[in-house]
């Protein structure tokens, strides 16, 4: 055939091909999952897999009349009654409350008479008789969730603060710890190792040393979350420095600008959708990490969880958990589209 | 020497850049440029010309300090070049890259203006917020190379590629310089587009008395373009001369075995 002539397309005359096009598996793909599915079923017996299995095939045969009652179903059911209804209103013995006027209720509020019955053992005979008393109770039917919304936007401006925290703290860190931003290689280690220290303290612990230290209250709350967050901030906005396109870079530098200078007008404007999705995310983690670290005192709706939790007052338990999750959800769609916006 | 005339004014040096047995070795042992010499009067476009891995883009770097020289000197407007001078020298050198190296995500004017980067004050580059002396500049050079007002708050990504080295030229001549360096500067565009940015460049350049150090792979574009074109091979250069001067035993020479042997040759 003559090569010098471009090939023409023939039905007839077709060349032979002898290539060798690789199949997609090998019999090395197999052995691979294999020890996989192994390693997993070693795994499985570890962390009791065969006991989920187990109860959770006991939990459905139960709802399907298979069985009379199951553990996990009575654990839930449990739950459900505990939680549900859920507390919104706020009672106050009429009694309780200093210079109570009943013609000047709070918004919303009502008086309300309920017979108190108490058992008390009559000395006497040695038996319980049930003395029932008449009181006023002042009935605020949305007091509690009032309460617990406050408290939820106590735990969202702790988790702003620890944002702007970490997002402070993490700017020197990442620029300090880009490797080729970085003035030598002592600073960028002791950079380096600063943020995964701050990353490897879990928030909850950091959080209880603090209390002890500021005290109860949200300083705690927002120092722990703020250091853990720049942890990870400093270490994405760092890789990211270090992973931005060289060329614009090469041509500001040519042009005899500093580090800092060519950092502001080159790799910024190529990181910083990036780095706004990294900042919300440790804004949605904080929220939802706020409420935690209340737990252990510092501040916010945690701290009001807590307390109902230790009262059994699980109806209040109930409400502070829907105000979570529609908090949580209600900020990743404002986040959704925030980032849609700034990231165009 | 068959250069033509120096623009320069009267008490200035007429050698606008000297190279003197200029090496650069890379650390992988790679020699990319050899002893290389010559001087560039003042307002010359002068083309560097030669196949790919020639020393074309390195030579024109070392010049700018984005490449730090092996041996040789190099002295721009009589000035040696050296690690004390390289800053303030590097603001009367600009460069024109092959990808542009334009930021995406910035629009025309801030491009354009971001060539004041070592120039203007801190706080300035800081916000972007740019004296007013210099927006104008900005907004003259932009429509000097071709752009519309509309152009100026579009990004980079919704350009065509001559439009970006508009851009990147317009940015090269934000500050004045006495030279320009353009690397490759029309590599990535066709051919018609390629002679209409070459065309911006060398006008612009003799408008202002701008010394252009250029390189191209392309022989009928030097041709076309050169005051002088000193071609390159393998780090040395094997032809100094005017584009007329340039014959076909030295065509053959440059890019003989490099698989760019050109079919068009200049009359």
């Amino acid at each position: 055939m003559d090569m010098s002539n471009p090939p023409q397309p023939s039905l007839e005359r077709r060349r032979e091909i002898n290539w060798h096009l690789p199949a997609p598996y090998t019999w090395r793909t197999l052995v691979l999952l294999i020890a996989v599915a192994g390693l997993l079923f070693v795994s499985a017996r570890r962390v009791d897999i065969d006991k989920f299995l187990v109860l959770s095939g006991e939990a459905i045969s139960a709802q399907l009349g298979l069985r009379e009652s199951s553990q996990v179903g009575r654990g839930l059911a449990r739950i459900g009654k505990d939680l549900f209804p859920i507390t919104l209103s706020y009672r106050t013995d009429v009694n309780r409350i200093a210079d109570f006027d009943e013609g000047r209720l709070p918004w919303l509020a009502y008086v309300e008479t309920v017979d108190h019955r108490e058992y008390r053992m009559n000395p006497d005979t040695t038996k319980l008789e049930a003395t029932i008393t008449r009181k006023k109770v002042m009935v605020e039917p949305f007091g509690y969730l009032t309460l617990t919304v406050s408290k939820m936007i106590e735990t969202i401006e702790i988790a702003i603060w620890a944002t702007i925290l970490s997002v402070l703290l993490s700017m020197p860190l990442a620029y300090l710890g880009a490797a080729n931003y970085t003035p030598n290689r002592v600073i960028y280690a002791i950079a380096r190792g600063t943020v995964s220290l701050l990353r490897a303290i879990p928030e909850l612990i950091s959080a209880l040393f603090l209390v002890l230290a500021f005290g109860f209250g949200p300083v705690a709350g927002f120092l722990a979350l703020g250091l853990h967050g720049a942890g990870f901030l400093g270490k994405f906005y760092a890789e990211d420095i270090e992973a931005a396109d060289k060329k614009p870079q090469d041509a500001l530098r040519a042009l005899g600008a500093s580090k800092i200078r060519v950092l502001r007008l080159s790799v910024l404007p190529q990181v910083l959708p990036s780095y706004i999705a990294y900042t919300l995310y440790i804004l949605d983690r904080n929220v939802r990490m706020a409420t935690v670290i209340g737990l252990v005192g510092a501040g916010g709706i945690g701290q009001e969880l807590k307390g109902r939790y230790d009262l059994f007052e699980y109806g209040n338990v109930g409400t502070i958990l829907v105000v979570i999750f529609v908090t949580v959800f209600v900020l990743d769609q404002i986040s959704a589209r925030l980032r849609a916006r700034l990231i165009a | 020497m068959n250069a033509p005339q120096s623009m320069g004014a009267e008490g200035q040096h007429r050698t606008m850049l000297s190279f003197n047995g200029v090496s650069k070795q890379f650390a992988d042992g790679v020699k990319a440029l050899d002893g290389v010499t010559f001087d560039v009067p003042r307002g010359e476009f002068c083309v560097i010309l030669g196949p790919s891995g020639s020393g074309k883009s390195t030579l024109l770097r070392t010049l700018n300090g984005l490449t730090p020289l092996t041996s040789g000197r190099i002295a721009v407007d009589g000035v040696e070049l050296k690690p004390k001078s390289l800053r303030s020298m590097q603001r009367r050198v600009a460069m024109v890259h092959q990808q542009f190296n334009l930021v995406e995500r910035l629009d025309v004017a801030q491009n354009v203006m971001s060539g004041a980067v070592a120039d203007a004050a801190f706080w300035r580059v800081l916000l972007k917020w740019y004296p007013k002396s210099l927006r104008q500049r900005a907004c003259d050079l932009i429509a000097r190379v071709g752009l519309d007002e509309l152009h100026l708050t579009r990004r980079m990504g919704e350009l065509s590629g001559g439009q970006q080295q508009r851009v990147g030229i317009a940015r090269a001549f934000l500050l004045n310089p006495d030279v320009i360096l353009a690397d490759e500067p029309v590599a990535s565009l066709d051919p018609a587009t390629s002679r209409d940015v070459l065309t911006l460049l060398r006008d612009a350049a003799r408008e202002r008395g701008t010394t252009v150090l250029c390189s191209l792979h392309q022989l009928d574009l030097a041709v076309d373009f050169a005051d002088r074109i000193i071609a390159m091979r393998h780090g040395s250069i094997i032809f100094d001369g005017r584009p007329d001067t340039l014959d076909r035993a030295t065509i053959a020479n440059i890019y003989e075995g490099s698989g760019l042997e050109q079919s068009r040759v200049a009359a």
